[in-house]
């Protein structure tokens, strides 16, 4: 059995569907409702194999996740580096956590990171804060984190990503 | 062996962690100080751009789909009934671009500006909304032209009925349009009815809506009234429609009257627009059609005949029958 490090792609792949949940037309009744995918995702990665996928891959899916959505450079990678921070230092007790448990971990990440991205629009005067309509984001996202975390798993043993 | 793998998995933290982090951020701050500050993050953003727009086509797949599906599946009724809606449509504004013609002549004999009239040149590009922006307080759109088509920061985008938005940001094959009723950008307009200015602001809430700013109490401004762009931002060309004033509610004890107005492009529903390259021209006279025949003292009236309308039999070429 090999030791080094494969199935880069499974990986590669999964923060392109990320992006493209992230940046797809939804209603307009809908859009405050998007789940944090592409946090979602991180989380999962630094969860699973933190010696693979760390600080920089953070910031680097955060710049590009800018690029796309044509927001300040950074402001994405604020809250991805936390969220991997946090998880990083968490990743063995997070591994051991129910379903229930990790999904509150996954509201309070992706709120934080949701409220982080918030403030830094205002303070650089690209949006002006009328609701917390925006945190909504979190909540669908901790609904929806057993399910992905279900699959990640599975699509990562599957491929035999380590 | 065995304990080597566990070895790396478990003590991955090490003492580089909080380091690590902490440049990163520091480095996050940089860059967006830069970004906001400065310009020359405008290049990698264009060259990253190369590399992302495939995800802008695979995002636009299923919208793609639907509308493929509306017309695939659409019963020869529907379509019967379309076609003789749009020859209808097609009739009335041609029947106005007529008027239109003889009308633009008139006013500028009327101006004494005979030797130049000011035209709006068509050279258009027309383009598709392919994305919007995620947050629904920032009302920027994605169009499918960019750098590769012509599109440059500042370009007016429009509709069918209106006056749309501002290409904002230029990538390789997409262009992101800031729409008017964002709340940072503004509009300098004009009451149809009076010429009244007025600059409109985009709404300061999700709604698509717009504020007319620093209307004094005494401005003759009502409900139901036209905007049209005044042309003086240099941006939008003059006269296209803009809004349609929805209330007014003009309190004495208050500085400013509060006017609000809804666009008449339609923001939340189409996908096609037009990006307009020449804004407003300069045409000289030789350009125009000179009626021949008619000897040295062609009389204003006659030259001045859009050149759309039939002739008069009596000008008629003498080869005719």
């Amino acid at each position: 059995m090999q030791k080094t490090a494969n199935g880069r792609w499974v990986i590669f792949l999964s923060f392109i569907i990320a992006y493209l949940l992230a940046i797809v037309p939804l209603p307009d009744w809908a859009r405050p409702y998007r789940p944090e995918w592409i946090s979602m995702v991180l989380l999962y990665w630094v969860m699973a194999l933190p010696y693979r996928v760390g600080i920089g891959t953070a910031w680097l899916v955060g710049i590009i996740h800018d690029v796309l959505e044509g927001s300040m450079l950074g402001l994405n990678s604020l809250g991805l580096l936390l969220i991997a921070y946090v998880t990083m230092t968490l990743h063995l007790r997070l591994r051991m956590f129910s379903a229930m448990q990790q999904a509150g971990l996954v509201l309070a990440l992706t709120g934080i990171n949701l409220n982080l991205t918030h403030w830094l629009q205002v303070v650089s005067g690209q949006t002006v804060s009328s609701s917390l309509l925006f945190m909504l984001g979190a909540v669908t996202s901790a609904v929806i984190w057993p399910l992905l975390f279900q699959l990640l798993r599975y699509t990562r043993r599957y491929f035999d990503v380590r | 062996m065995r304990e080597l793998v566990i070895d790396k998995t478990l003590f991955i933290k090490g003492v580089a962690l909080e380091y690590r982090v902490l440049a990163f951020l520091l480095l996050t701050v940089c860059l967006m100080f830069a970004d906001s500050r400065f310009s020359y993050m405008d290049r990698v953003r264009f060259s990253l751009g190369f590399v992302i727009t495939p995800v802008y086509w695979i995002a636009n797949i299923p919208a793609q789909l639907t509308f493929w599906v509306d017309d695939v599946f659409v019963s020869r009724t529907d379509l019967l009934t379309e076609n003789n809606q749009l020859r209808e449509d097609l009739l009335v504004a041609q029947r106005e671009l007529q008027l239109l013609e003889s009308l633009a002549r008139e006013n500028s004999r009327l101006l004494e500006l005979r030797e130049a009239t000011e035209m709006i040149e068509a050279e258009v590009l027309p383009a598709e909304i392919i994305n919007l922006s995620p947050d629904p307080f920032l009302k920027r759109v994605l169009i499918n032209k960019g750098a590769m088509d012509g599109v440059f920061v500042g370009q007016a985008m429009l509709d069918a009925n209106g006056v749309m938005g501002q290409v904002d940001e230029v990538l390789p094959f997409t262009s992101w349009v800031l729409l008017i009723t964002d709340f940072r950008h503004v509009t300098p307009v004009e009451v149809n009815r009076n010429g009244e200015r007025a600059l409109a602001r985009g709404s300061r809430s999700t709604a698509i809506e717009l504020d007319l700013e620093f209307v004094t109490q005494t401005q003759d401004m009502k409900a139901g009234d036209l905007l049209v762009s005044s042309g003086m931002g240099q941006v939008y060309p003059k006269n296209y429609p803009v809004a349609r004033i929805v209330s007014v509610y003009a309190d004495p004890g208050m500085d400013f009257a509060i006017v609000k107005a809804r666009p008449l492009a339609q923001m939340a529903r189409t996908r096609h627009v037009i990006l307009v390259f020449e804004g407003v021209e300069t045409v000289l006279p030789e350009s125009l059609p000179v009626p021949q025949g008619n000897g040295a003292e062609a009389d204003i009236g006659r030259e001045n005949l859009p050149p759309r309308a039939e002739p008069a039999p009596e000008h008629s070429e003498p080869g005719y029958p």
